[in-house]
């Protein structure tokens, strides 16, 4: 009987074990999320408290950060350059630290990795991260990011930032997220092709619709676009709505004082629906990718593309688009007739930064200061615009801007100089259960299962809503 | 150590972990589930119970029920075309004498590849510039088919390389049912006169009933739960046309953050599934009588 107890307990303890060997990680996480004046934290005073501490006789423990990017691929190949270089400066300054890049695609990302993991409490420590309600706004308020002010106001960083380009990623005054750049939405078109048919450049909506109408009547794609993931088609939908609404309209969609169902906003969609009709945009659009819409432009297969700025890096010579480099030009959407508001409005954004996580041990935070330090630098910032024509999010000098040479940069810079106002995009704007609806309602506007105030109607109701649900 | 084996206690010790990892793992997330299906929750804020709303909802959702429409396609087409082309190649194969073993495992190959990697080797198939399919149509001049970007085609497109996928491995199972039977009865049909048809569908076919029920039902089962095919290639679009229950409980869930409707889905597809299954077994699979050769 003693023996069957012993073996019993054997058992017993090799289940333990097992068990113990499953809670490991909350261990940890829970040890390390205490609080820095916890008596655990404050015991083992670390020597990497500040990025200029030098490696002192103190053995340095080696640690790992996770940190989630969305620059892959080719088209993104000058951006990774810049993150490899902050990477490689930060991992030498802080002794002990090794950075492991995570690449995820940046609508993967946004929309289903994040949120998921956020959900689940372990998102990367360093991870990229969108502005607004829908974004870095709602998971601050979950506690799930790290409160940046404290490193801000040590680097005397905060200053630095372009006017209200922080508040998209701010909740009551404290900063979470830190913009990379900025850009503007607006048409590349094909020169080549436009001289060969003899088209004005679309600087006119008459131009505009000559065009298409001569493209398409030629055979070739009027409008390059792939809206398997609506967000790409949402580009063009959130200018039309800047144009037919007015610049105005964006910000008020969470406070009530404009509508998705108002007859501007509906016209907006009508246009898309008027313009699917007509057949100017990629036929099976909706089975194609965002990369398969420049890979259509690039080909020739279209005259135009309605894209972020930050394709323009795709056009250099030694880059993915090389085909028709130096045959690209960028212009912004032309005003609209019956439109409402500024028609020499552009959409700017600075939606795109990174954020970091709020479950840090003091190593942790030295990395995250380190970082930024590096990261959010004039010289990072300019390297962005010139190598890879990512508008800056900080102040530079005028001298630094005029050493811009590439052309379709500096008609993006024009573009924004000659605007009389700018609006952001509504996805940095509205709740994610709204956008989600508004990529979901776009699509069956593009297949022709919902009209354009149906669409609007849908939208609105999820709008609703939500804003009836934050202001509880 | 005869004694140790009588001890019920040993056994307990041997159990235990699987049901602790069991419950962990299965029953836990259940239970929650079933509480998270009663509330808002965003998966992140606080959540509040609201009811029966989140199922109220889904049966008023149009889409939600747009998908279990096509969760009924999946079914549909598995048991009225992919069973009975299952049966067919198998019995073809079983009547093959040289090489059967290439072919047993040239079937089956695709059964053992991941989704991920059939719903991308079909997506470039599907191509429309570049694709297989669109390089044959070009030869005879037709125009390319959208396959994967038209809502008219797209569940179809799915459809088959969906049943591509998981044929080979039913037509394993066939045929072992059918090699399994005794030659001596085929051997005396044949001596009575009977055609190779005959035999087929007289004899074979109904001595492998058992089995093909079997392969129904899994069947059933599987088109209940298929997400990761309709995920890989289409993502339920375009515009909702291929979502599936499932998928359309993982956008709902983590593109729109409605994690609280999101479990109320999967509530609900438990359910129907169930339902399911149990139809079929009280409706067909009970009724069978064991086979005696």
């Amino acid at each position: 009987m003693k023996r069957n107890l012993v073996l019993v307990f054997t058992l017993l303890m090799s289940l333990s074990l097992v068990l113990a060997a499953c809670g490991s990680k909350n261990n940890d996480s829970a040890g390390s999320s205490s609080p820095p004046g916890s008596p655990s934290a404050s015991a083992s005073e670390s020597p990497n408290a500040s990025p200029s501490a030098s490696p002192s006789e103190t053995k340095v423990e080696p640690f790992t950060m996770s940190l989630r990017h969305i620059q892959i691929g080719d088209p993104q190949k000058f951006r990774k350059a810049i993150l490899d270089e902050v990477v490689k400066r930060t991992q030498e300054e802080v002794p002990g630290l090794t950075i492991e890049l995570d690449g995820v695609e940046d609508s993967v990302n946004r929309f289903t990795k994040l949120p998921a993991e956020m959900a689940a409490g372990n998102p990367p420590k360093i991870f990229d991260v969108f502005g607004g309600a829908a974004d870095t706004q709602k998971y601050a308020k979950a506690g799930r990011m790290l409160d940046l002010t404290p490193i801000l106001d040590e680097l005397g960083l905060r200053d630095k930032f372009l006017s209200g380009v922080l508040d998209p990623f701010s909740v009551d005054g404290k900063v979470y997220g830190l913009p990379i750049g900025g850009n503007t939405e607006g048409i590349f078109y094909n020169t080549e092709i436009f001289q060969q048919n003899g088209l004005n450049p679309p600087t006119t909506w008459e131009d505009l619709i000559k065009a298409a109408d001569t493209l398409k009547a030629k055979g070739i794609t009027p409008f390059a676009t792939g809206n398997k993931a609506a967000w790409v088609g949402n580009m063009l939908v959130n200018t039309l709505i800047g144009r037919m609404a007015g610049e105005g309209t964006n910000p008020g969609f969470i406070t009530g004082a404009s509508k998705w169902n108002s007859p501007d906003v509906v016209a907006a969609y009508q246009i898309i629906a008027d313009w699917e009709s007509k057949g100017y945009f990629t036929k099976g659009e909706l089975g194609k990718e965002y990369g398969d819409m420049l890979n259509d432009f690039v080909a020739g297969k279209a005259g135009m593309m309605f894209d972020g700025s930050w394709r323009s890096s795709a056009f250099k010579d030694d880059a993915v688009g090389k085909a028709i480099a130096g045959k690209v030009a960028f212009v912004a959407l032309p005003p609209v007739p019956n439109g409402k508001g500024n028609q020499t409005s552009v959409n700017a954004n600075y939606g795109e930064g990174y954020g970091f996580s709020s479950d840090l041990n003091d190593n942790e935070k030295a990395a995250v200061k380190a970082f930024i330090k590096n990261m959010y630098s004039d010289e990072m910032q300019l390297r962005g615009l010139l190598e890879d024509g990512v508008l800056p999010s900080m102040k530079l000098g005028d001298d630094s801007v005029a050493k811009v040479t590439d052309p379709l940069v500096k008609q993006v810079l024009d573009v924004l100089k000659n605007a009389g106002a700018s609006f952001p995009h509504f996805d940095s704007i509205v709740q994610s259960k709204v956008n989600a609806e508004t990529e979901a309602q776009l699509q069956k506007l593009i297949a022709g299962k919902a009209k354009s105030d149906a669409v609007g109607a849908a939208i609105q109701k999820v709008q609703d809503a939500e804003n009836a649900a934050s202001a509880k | 150590m005869k004694t140790t084996l009588k001890n019920p206690y040993v056994y307990l010790g041997f159990v235990l972990p699987t049901i602790a990892l069991y419950f962990l793992f299965f029953i836990y997330p259940m239970l929650t589930s079933a509480v998270y299906g009663f509330t808002d929750w965003n998966g992140l804020d606080r959540r509040n119970f609201i009811g029966f709303d989140n199922f109220a909802n889904a049966f008023g959702d149009a889409d939600f029920q747009h998908s279990m429409y096509n969760n009924l396609y999946f079914i549909v087409f598995s048991v009225f075309v992919q069973i009975p082309l299952i049966v067919v190649f198998s019995l073809l194969i079983s009547g093959v004498k040289r090489l059967q073993g290439f072919y047993k495992t040239t079937v089956f190959l695709p059964s053992i590849l991941s989704t991920s990697v059939i719903g991308i080797l079909w997506g470039y198939i599907y191509n429309p510039d570049v694709g297989l399919i669109a390089s044959i149509l070009k030869i005879f001049g037709a125009e390319p088919i959208y396959w994967l970007g038209e809502s008219k085609w797209a569940m179809f497109a799915i459809l088959i390389t969906n049943a591509w996928q998981w044929m080979g491995f039913y037509i394993v199972l066939i045929l072992a049912a059918i090699l399994a039977i005794p030659k001596e009865i085929d051997e005396a049909a044949r001596i009575d006169g009977a055609s190779g048809a005959q035999r087929a569908w007289y004899l074979t076919v109904p001595l492998i009933r058992p089995v093909i029920n079997v392969v129904v039902m899994l069947s059933i089962a599987g088109a209940l739960r298929v997400v990761d095919i309709v995920l890989v290639m289409t993502d339920g679009g375009p515009a909702g046309a291929t979502d599936v229950m499932a998928s359309y409980m993982v956008s709902k869930a983590i593109k729109f953050g409605d994690y609280g409707y999101g479990t109320a889905l999967s509530i609900i597809i438990f359910a129907f599934a169930l339902l399911l299954t149990a139809l079929y077994q009280f409706a067909f699979a009970r009724r069978q009588e064991r086979v005696e050769y």
